[in-house]
């Protein structure tokens, strides 16, 4: 039987996740609860997050950073102000997350901790450089959401460790955006594309989701791509190193040769909607 | 689901065809394999834990060595299910063995597995993932059995 | 096995309920089990079908996938609390008219699903009505007469 434990401060949180063993941390409870109720985990104890005021909110620090709190609803992502330009992709991710009841219940820690690889958070954090706040027993850390998914549903994240914060660059003036290939609205991405043009317009970041354990990002092949944008030849290069790197799944989304044939066009059509939008801003 | 590979071995055959029979160094080659023992001649038991994220199962499993074709085929079944928690998996297996020309080993393997129960509702691309990358451990295990690399 | 069961307070369609509950039970089973609140149903208990919707703390959320734990000193709210909400009247209404109920099972999800949109966005377009409604299944219907009545509701509420 699960007892549920409602810790006031972080500190405490992670207390009593070392205390006991079988104790899973508890954020929204979109996945975490579904997955009890099939029985696929049976933890002894739900730590649940929901009473501790340092998760919530999401604020800008003293260098212009955007800290999002882990509790933070994707409800509230989605219509937070704050994610401009370089983030307006991770505020459109947010938005096109499942349906607006589980936008009510889900949060941006509880679905970076479950790292689902077809999710919509971690290609658009990936596209962000986003930084992951953690604490656990021995104290806190900090990490590049690039260093953070290990394996399929693996991730650098330490049994009884949490997700405290997730922070963000300053936003910059540059047409950002995300899209995702799924069969209807609100189900998770066959594919999907966060992209960020460079505030020059010259070159761009990308992240492939739902084609590999994590995100997908060559950060050469964006050096090596600056300046030849509106290059077909040069811009189909890249994805191609794209798809080298990707390892999709067959399931009942979509073959992985068909995940694999939508990495090229992905890029080329969300980079034309970006530049699109640059040139008429 | 087939899970299905080959892989090549610097090591005769007839050494190869000793090790797959010997239950404990296949016990120590599988990834997860908690315990084996050795029932009669033809079956054994085995405890193998698998964890995907957050989702972990022990599984009770009976292996059954249906046909042998001494040093080079066998054909076997794997059934069992997990404690207390309602899945069950069954698997039909071929293991091939054949000499490569340089003197070692060639090793093919098929394995058609299915999986019901509670861990059935997990999806099956995931599944496969998981199912190629312990193959390849096992494969990694093996030829350090061999005391050969690769 | 019987459950240890815990003492929850939480305020329920407008009155502070006391229910002893299972520790980890989730709202759900302690609406139906323990307070006989029948108007949530257990669909896929996965939170996919919708069918379980009820209000916390005024926003939508899956009662099967939410801790009754976690709503102590909150307000929930179901359709047996919605009584005088005059947008919820008018959905009601026009899902009658216009056939969207056929066995029911889905209706209550659908109907506060359907109220949270059209609070945001009173005179919705169908394409939004769909969206708003992807997380709700129906195996009756076909959807079309939902859509349509939550259409002509909004219709009539902004006249």
């Amino acid at each position: 039987m699960t007892e549920v434990l409602s810790p006031g401060t972080i500190e405490e949180a992670v207390a009593m996740l070392a205390e006991y063993g079988e104790a899973m941390p508890l954020s929204g409870g979109a996945t975490l609860i579904a997955m009890r109720n099939a029985a696929l985990v049976e933890p002894s104890h739900l730590v649940s997050l929901d009473r501790i005021s340092d998760l919530r909110g999401i604020d800008r620090t003293a260098d212009g950073k955007i800290r999002i709190g882990a509790m933070t609803r994707h409800c509230e992502t989605a219509a937070c102000a704050e994610l401009t330009g370089s983030l307006y992709v991770l505020r459109r991710a947010a938005g096109m997350i499942a349906n607006r009841v589980v936008r009510n219940m889900g949060t941006m820690g509880g679905s970076v901790a479950n790292a689902d690889p077809a999710a919509d958070y971690l290609p658009a954090l990936a596209c962000c450089d986003a930084m992951l706040e953690i604490a656990g027993a021995d104290g806190r850390r900090s990490l590049s959401i690039h260093d953070y998914i290990d394996d399929w549903y693996e991730t650098a994240l330490a049994e009884g460790e949490i997700i405290t914060a997730i922070t963000l660059p300053a936003p910059v003036e540059a047409p950002s955006t995300y899209r995702k290939i799924a069969r209807v609205s609100g189900d998770y991405a066959t594919a999907s594309c966060a992209m960020a043009l460079d505030p020059d317009g010259q070159g761009m970041r990308v992240a492939i989701g739902a084609c590999g354990p994590g995100p997908l990002r060559d950060r050469a092949g964006e050096d090596a791509l600056r300046g030849k944008l509106g290059e077909p030849a040069a811009v189909a290069e890249f994805a191609g190193k794209l798809v080298a790197i990707a390892d999709p799944v067959d399931d009942v989304r979509g073959s992985a040769e068909y995940r694999l044939r939508l990495i090229p066009r992905l890029v080329s059509s969300v980079l034309s909607e970006l530049t699109t939008q640059k040139e008429t801003a | 689901m087939k899970i299905e590979g080959e892989f090549e071995v610097e090591a005769p055959r007839t050494e190869v065809w000793k090790k797959i029979q010997d239950p404990q160094i296949m016990g120590a080659c599988i990834p997860g394999c908690d315990s084996i023992e050795q029932l009669d001649d033809t079956s054994y038991r085995a405890q193998v834990s698998v964890k995907v994220g957050p989702i972990k199962a022990r599984f009770n499993l009976l292996v059954e060595v249906l046909e042998e074709q001494p040093e080079h085929t066998i054909l076997s079944r794997t059934s069992g299910e997990e404690g207390t928690r309602a899945s069950v998996v069954n698997s039909d297996n071929v293991l091939r063995l054949a000499d490569t020309d340089s003197g070692g080993t060639r090793v093919d393997y098929v394995a058609d597995v299915s999986v019901t129960g509670r861990l059935g509702k997990f999806g099956l691309g995931i599944f496969r993932k998981k199912a190629d990358q312990l193959a390849g451990q096992f494969v990694e295990n093996f030829r350090e059995k061999l005391g050969v690399t690769a | 096995m019987m459950a240890k069961k815990v003492l929850h307070s939480l305020t329920l369609n407008g009155e502070e309920v006391q229910v002893a509950s299972a520790a980890g039970a989730t709202l759900l089973e302690t609406l139906r089990e323990d307070l006989r609140i029948l108007s949530s149903k257990r669909g896929c208990n996965q939170g996919v079908c919708g069918a379980c919707t009820v209000l916390v703390d005024g926003k939508p959320v899956r009662s099967c996938l939410t801790l009754t734990a976690r709503c102590v000193g909150h307000s929930v709210q179901t359709m047996e609390g919605m009584d005088g909400d005059q947008i919820m009247a008018t959905l009601q209404r026009h899902m009658v008219e216009s056939g969207g109920v056929q066995c029911g099972f889905c209706t209550g999800g659908v109907l506060i699903s359907a109220r949270e949109l059209l609070e945001d966005n009173p005179s919705p377009t169908r394409e939004a009505v769909k969206t708003a409604l992807s997380g709700n299944i129906c195996r009756c219907t076909g959807y079309r007469t939902i859509v349509d009545a939550v259409c002509g509701a909004a219709e009539e509420l902004s006249q």
